[in-house]
Formats: C-alpha cells, structure tokens, sequence
C-alpha cells in the first residue's frame, strides 16, 4: 500500500478505533443532538424558517468540523510527539511531504466522519423545506476547505509548538476569531472593521455563501469570490502545515 | 564505521547542548553511551538521527550525512526511542504490519510470529497495545526496530524500567544481534548493562565526550582496578595467578583487586583452573562504576 494511504488510514483508526477519538466523535454527535432538539423542539426556535434552521445548522456542522480538525490536527504531531509516537515515523525511509500528506488525509477522514454525522441532523432539521439539497452541497464545496484549513493549522501548530496544550489553545483562540460572524449581530458585521475582518475571514466566506445559497436561493456557482476566499485560507494553511512539519526534530 | 561522530556541537533555541562529542562504532559493535542525566545523550542521538542540525563538526552514518541523506540513512537503521512509541490502540501483528509496510516490506503471519519469537513476544489476537506492561511494550519496540533487519541499531534507555529477567532478555538479544554484524550504540544510566554488554563506551559530561574508547583501556588508564571479595572452601593455593592481587583477607573473605585488562569471567576461570574453591562472590565496587564517578564528580565539582 502506498505509504501515504497507509498513514492515512493509520490517522482514521486514531479517531475511529482509539477511545480518545471515539469520545470525540460521541461528544460532536451529543452537541450536534442538542442543537437539532433546541431547533426542532424550541417553541421559539421551532417557528424559524425552515432554510433559516438548514442555514444554522450549516454554520454548527462546519463549526464543530473546524473544531474537530484542529483537535485531529494538533494531535497527529504534537499529541504523537508527546506519546513518543513521532520519532519511529519520522525514521521510517518515507519522506516528509509523505508523511505530513498521510497525516492531511487523517485531518480529511475526521472531516468525512463529521459530515456523515451531521448529514442525518441536518436532514431531520431541513426534511421539509427545499434547502436540504442545497445546504448539504453548500458545505461540502465551502465548508471542506474552512475545515480542512483548521485541520492544516492544527498540524503546523503541533509542529512547531513545544506542547500539543499551547498549540490547542492558540488554535482554539484562531477558530473562534474566525467563527465570530456566528455569534456576531448583523449590525455588528455591517460596520467598518466588521466588514474588513469578512473580507479575509474563510469562515465569514463559507457563512455568507451559506446564506446567500441556502436562504436566498442563489445559485451556488455564483460564490466563486468566496470559495476563492476559502481556497487562498487552505492553500496558507497548507503551506504553513509543510513548512513547519519540515521543522520538527523530534 | 557505522557511525562517525567527530566534534559535535550543537545548539537548541540558542542554548548550546554539545560542546564536543565523539564517537565510532563498526559492525558487531556494542557501544554504550554513558553520561549523568541531561549530559547530552539523546541530543547526540538525535544529531546521529538526523533529526538535529550540527552547528559544528561531522555526523556519518553509513559514510553519509544523515540530514542530507535521510532516507538512505533511516533504510539501513533500527530505532528504539526511550517512550517506546506506539499506538495503544492497535494490535502488536497490526503496528508489527504497519511498520513493515512503511519500510516496504510485507510480513506474513508466519513471519510475523517469528519476528514476535525473536524479541520473547507471542502473538496475542485482538490485544491492544494498551493493555500491554512495560517489559512487553520495549520488546515489541525492539520488534519493529528490527523490522528492516537493520545493520545499525540506536537506542535510548532500552532497558530502563524493566525487572531484571526483562532485562536479561533484552541483552541476549542485544548479544545475538551484535554477533550476526549489527552495530548497536545504546545510552543508558544502567551501568551492568554496559558491564554486560559493550566493548566501547563513551562518557558524555556537559556535552563533551570525557572518555571514549575500549572499556579495559579506559579502566587501565584511569587505574580503576574492579575490586571483589571471595568466600573460598579452605586456604587459596600459593601459587600465583596473573592479572589478581590478593589486597585483604578479612573474617574468612578474601579481597582481591583484578586486572581491568582482563574481564573477570576469565579471571574466575583462571581462579578455578589454579585450584580456588570458590564458595562465594561479591562485587566491591572499583571498575566502571569507578571510571564513571571519577570522570563525572570531576565535572560535577
């Protein structure tokens, strides 16, 4: 087997076969089964439109992706440099870019996971509406590359920071700057330095095209300028990934 | 050479760890890297690794640089970090596959039983790693760094933590390995174990190499005598064995200073060749343990 499909899969048993991985798998599908239930059972929430609750439901998925991503990816060099797993790898005569490609392929597969998790939530929360298609679609094309840019991050963090605690905790701080537009009021994002910071914002793009596809009904082909935003994030978090992994000692 | 080591000095974030190490194994070496906590052992083994950059002097391994030429250099060696490194939550045949597969090379099921054999480890179907004790884990360790059937073995405190039949174990395979032509440099604190198994040594204090070369020369130069004390079943003939001075008798145990040009299990057979009827034996201390006080308080002071 081609060594970089063999790390992938080694990084997919980590979440799907270890006990840390699974009880991240269980506590995504516990906050995943909690908003569905406040969407669908809130008297309030519940008289939402039924694109609104697909949009919401959206942003969640590729919020809690990012998250997972970011764990997955600090773990697979950092948490391995910590357990002593790093060292037996590197010295394997499989080069770095190999390697670092296998561990990206392990970042995709918990990205894979989360979305086939989320994919019945979303279904329960959008069956009636017209938007489920859309929504799912909407984050495949623009929620894949925000993740998968959380994920790359996590890597060069683990990489180049001493411990896999600081490398997460500065992650975590970059993910929430980034998923503000989720918890910012409209009023907030319309002005000066709200508009500048969604402008450069991969989240903001992947958000902003949810609602224009999702709520407005807008084509998705017409996101172009956003899925450009998201692919310039991936394409630094990429690069940042390589860089540092081409970094680590031991 | 295996290994070339020649006034290593290397800094980490600025902060200068080697100052001057050296060191040279050959095939069917067992070389034992000795120094006090923080000395610079496994930075020197990283560097051997290629996981460092020197800032001065030269690494080769296998005559190459092992930065340069990683992948040549890591196809030809076996490694066995000090934390074993390993994915508790795999099975020892799947790491075991893994592993091989990554040095491209496929085992199978009779290989891998044999390849467990090797390291005094059994196949145990649907085990995780996990659950296994410390002893188990540095064989398997063991196991996957010879995977590649490499001619250079590097590792860091292999037998740390281990009760002694793990340890005894761990050296018999060590001494096979090192008759079939693999060259092993092993740090360790454990000074049996380089009493047990090397030839060379290389004492690292603060960074630099205070001492290197062949044991019995080191112990020759530093006049560090290996010092006994024998319970004999009567009087020990007059006549003169070479390479023993008989220092003290005292309450029926004679003491005896030995030669360090000569290793004591010829010096007993010797002893039991001239008449000696040995009843009982105890080590006083003297030798390498000596050598290595000696070298290291020195620094310490």
């Amino acid at each position: 087997m081609n060594p970089i499909l063999l790390i992938a899969s080694k990084e997919s048993g980590e979440l799907l076969l270890s006990t840390r991985g699974l009880a991240c798998l269980l506590a995504m599908a516990v906050v995943l089964s909690g908003f569905g239930l406040l969407l669908v059972g809130d008297t309030e929430l519940s008289l939402l439109d039924n694109a609104q609750v697909v949009y919401d439901m959206a942003g969640i998925v590729t919020a809690l992706g990012a998250l997972l991503a970011l764990v997955v990816g600090v773990d697979t060099v950092a948490g391995e440099r910590e357990r002593g797993s790093l060292v037996p790898l590197l010295l394997t005569p499989v080069s770095r870019d190999s390697i670092l490609l296998g561990k990206l392929g392990g970042v995709a597969i918990a990205w894979v996971a989360m979305y086939g998790l989320a994919a019945p939530y979303l279904w329960a929360v959008g069956s009636t509406g017209q938007n489920l298609v859309d929504g799912l679609a909407a984050v495949a094309l623009l929620g894949t590359p925000v993740v998968l840019g959380f994920g790359f991050l996590g890597i060069g963090l683990g990489a180049c920071l001493a411990m896999a605690r600081t490398g997460l905790l500065i992650g975590l701080i970059a993910l929430v700057l980034a998923a503000s537009p989720l918890l910012l009021g409209p009023s907030l994002r319309q002005s000066a330095i709200g508009r500048a910071f969604d402008a450069v914002n991969p989240f903001s793009a992947a958000v902003n095209a949810y609602d224009a596809v999702i709520i407005d009904s807008v084509p998705i082909a017409t996101q172009m300028l956003n899925l450009g935003t998201t692919a310039v994030w991936l394409a630094l978090a990429l690069w940042f990934a390589r860089t540092s992994f081409h970094r680590v000692a031991r | 050479m295996l290994i070339e080591i020649d006034k290593l000095a290397l800094s980490i974030r600025g902060v200068a760890i080697l100052h001057d190490v050296r060191l040279s194994l050959g095939e069917g070496e067992i070389y034992g890297l000795i120094g006090p906590n923080g000395a610079g052992k496994s930075t020197t083994i990283a560097a051997a690794l290629g996981l460092l950059a020197p800032a001065a002097g030269t690494v080769r391994v296998f005559g190459r640089d092992p930065r340069r030429e990683a992948r040549a250099v890591h196809a030809g060696l076996g490694i066995l970090p000090e934390q074993g490194g390993f994915y508790d939550w795999m099975t020892c045949e799947r790491y075991l596959t893994f592993f091989a597969r990554l040095h491209g090379r496929s085992l199978s099921q009779s290989e891998l039983r044999d390849r467990l054999a090797r390291v005094g480890l059994a196949p145990r179907p649907g085990q995780p790693i996990g659950s296994y004790s410390r002893g188990m884990r540095q064989r398997l360790g063991l196991a996957r760094a010879l995977l590649n059937d490499p001619l250079l073995l590097i590792l860091d405190e292999p037998t740390s933590g281990l009760d002694p039949r793990g340890r005894r174990d761990i050296h018999d395979v060590l001494l096979a390995l090192a008759e079939r032509g693999v060259g092993i440099l092993f740090s360790t604190h454990l000074l049996d174990d380089v009493d047990r198994l090397c030839r060379r040594i290389g004492i690292i204090v603060e960074g630099r190499t205070v001492a290197e070369g062949d044991v019995a020369e080191l112990l020759r130069s530093k006049s560090c005598v290996q010092r006994y004390r024998l319970r004999l079943a009567g009087e020990p003939p007059r006549a003169e064995v070479s390479h023993v001075k008989i220092v003290a008798l005292d309450g029926g145990w004679w003491t005896l200073d030995l030669d360090p040009a000569r290793p004591p299990q010829a010096v007993w057979h010797d002893l039991i060749a001239a008449g000696w009827q040995i009843v009982e034996l105890r080590r006083e201390g003297g030798g390498l343990e000596d050598l290595y006080l000696a070298l290291t308080e020195r620094r310490v002071a």
